[in-house]
């Protein structure tokens, strides 16, 4: 019997949370922005890893951050490396001077291309995509 | 003091293939080819190769080079896995295996099917060095090199007051050196206007922004200089050396300066193993994954002040006849894209004074870059021996 060819949806790439980061995806999920501290000296790191830099701790908690930053710098994604993104392209990726001391590269909504600069305020936003996993993006603050 | 690794190794032997954009060679094949070309070139045989250092991942690993080219007694194997960076800083790695005694001809090779096999996003997917883009960026629609590093080349443009029309300078200005090679991928002139028309790919990045997706294969022999001296081609020595890596290896978007990265804690060693500095270079060739990231490696070795990289690749200053011939075969943005391996090949070419119409009159001291894996550095600093 001969089945017509089912057109597949291409797949959308998705994190694959490791130990270290999974409090940071859980975060995300649950609408907080929770980024890793060192116990010892308190300093922020992102993305998460084992140990401080700073100070060599191994020992490290989640605290939630602020989800305001400013804007560092940004790219248009015009070609579809992957071609889930089609749909979406052109699409702003705005790299952002979180508020919190890290940074964070998400899409920016519902602002014009000319309206881009260094240092405009912008604020996280929280995105499911399915049960497990929500995305951040930004818009305009 | 000088350095005890200056002027200890050479570069012996130099190989290549056709570089297109299609084949039906594996990539195996075409890394195999250009390394016999390359112990040809030295006038060696297989038989004299040591120690290989084969790019990773992708074509051949130490085994098949054994069981292609009968190697008697493999003393070194290694990968170094930097990317675009691998080759060049392969060079210091083989350097001090030979200038220590452990080798005598260490093999630098690379096969690429770049074109006719899997596309750039795939290929990353294999790379270590990828696993916090692949988790935290491809989620979010960034992945390919073009789009990470657009943001830093955005950066720049909104600091310094970079254009589209220095990019197109460097885009058009390798086209035109390509052409005088021969052996290219790309040999159709290029202008600025049709730079400026081509498509967006990661704003700023236009096509012609972008280095090619080519198939070829390139090799490179690192000999001690004693024996090099003995061999067919005119002497060219690794007068320094180094590679770097910068803060936030894995993650372009965390560094604290996205225009600062591996180069510029490379760049100042190897000028001072070789104990020449920026003025003192006729030639060179300057990793070109993209066209921003030659203006922005200016800047970080010292020919020009940070920020003022676009002018200074205007008014025909990195063209042949200019003050820095710069990528005189047409680099990876016309001429392929074997990982900078061809670029060392060049500027061997250049002091042996075998470019052909690309040839910069009198050349003696050269310079080469590599850059990789979101911003590892290498530069070597080469000399025609007198």
């Amino acid at each position: 019997m001969s089945v017509a060819a089912t057109p597949v949806a291409p797949e959308r790439p998705l994190p694959i949370p490791t130990r270290e980061s999974q409090p940071f995806w859980d975060g995300l999920r649950e609408g907080r922005f929770m980024l890793q501290h060192c116990s010892a000296c308190g300093k922020v790191r992102h993305y998460p890893r084992p140990v401080c830099p700073h100070c060599f701790s191994m020992d490290s908690d989640f605290r939630e951050a602020p989800t305001g930053g400013a804007i560092h710098s940004w790219t248009v994604c015009h070609h579809p490396f992957n071609f889930f993104f089609k749909a979406a392209a052109p699409y702003i990726v705005a790299l952002v001077d979180m508020d919190a001391g890290v940074r964070v590269n998400a899409p920016l909504r519902g602002t014009d291309e000319a309206d881009l600069k260094i240092g405009k305020r912008v604020r996280l936003g929280f995105e499911p995509v399915n049960k497990e996993v929500t995305l951040p993006f930004f818009v305009s603050a | 003091m000088v350095h005890p690794l200056r002027d200890k190794a050479a570069i012996s032997g130099v190989g290549e293939t056709a570089y297109t954009r299609g084949t039906p060679k594996s990539a195996l094949a075409l890394q195999l080819e250009a390394s016999l070309a390359a112990i040809a070139d030295a006038g060696l045989s297989p038989r004299d190769i040591d120690g290989v250092v084969p790019y990773f991942p992708g074509g051949g690993i130490a085994e098949d080079f054994i069981a292609n080219l009968g190697l008697p007694d493999l003393k070194l194997s290694l990968f170094v896995p930097m990317g675009g960076a691998t080759f060049v800083a392969a060079i210091q790695s083989a350097a001090m295996a030979v200038a220590s005694g452990v080798c005598n001809h260490v093999l630098l090779a690379v096969g690429r099917t770049g074109y006719s096999g899997a596309r750039v996003s795939t290929r990353l997917q294999q790379f270590p060095q990828f696993a916090l883009a692949a988790e935290f960026e491809a989620p979010i629609g960034m992945f390919a090199p073009a789009q990470l590093y657009a943001q830093g080349a955005r950066r720049h443009m909104e600091l310094y007051g970079t254009t589209p029309r220095h990019f197109a300078e460097v885009a058009v200005t390798m086209r035109r050196h390509a052409i005088l090679n021969g052996n290219v991928a790309m040999n159709k002139p290029l202008t600025v206007e049709e730079h400026h028309a081509s498509r967006m790919i990661a704003d700023p990045f236009r096509l012609f922004d972008c280095s090619l997706e080519s198939d070829g294969g390139a090799a490179v022999i690192v000999s001690r200089a004693d024996r090099a001296r003995d061999l067919r081609k005119p002497l060219v020595t690794i007068m320094g050396v180094a590679e770097g890596h910068p803060e936030s290896p894995a993650s372009i978007a965390q560094r604290p300066d996205l225009l600062e990265f591996g180069l510029a804690r490379a760049a100042p060693r190897a000028y001072d193993m070789a104990g020449v500095g920026p003025q003192d270079i006729d030639v060179a060739e300057i990793y070109d994954c993209f066209t921003f990231t030659v203006i922005n490696q200016l800047e970080l070795l010292g020919f020009c002040k940070k920020g003022e990289g676009g002018p200074f690749v205007m008014d025909g200053r990195i063209g042949l006849g200019g003050d820095l011939p710069l990528n005189t075969h047409g680099g990876l943005l016309s001429q392929g894209h074997v990982v900078g391996l061809n670029h060392v090949i060049e500027l061997t070419r250049q002091l042996r004074r075998e470019a052909g119409r690309a040839q910069v009159a009198e050349a003696e001291v050269g310079l080469v870059t590599g850059y990789g894996d979101m911003g590892d550095g290498s530069i070597a600093i080469l000399r025609r021996a007198a």
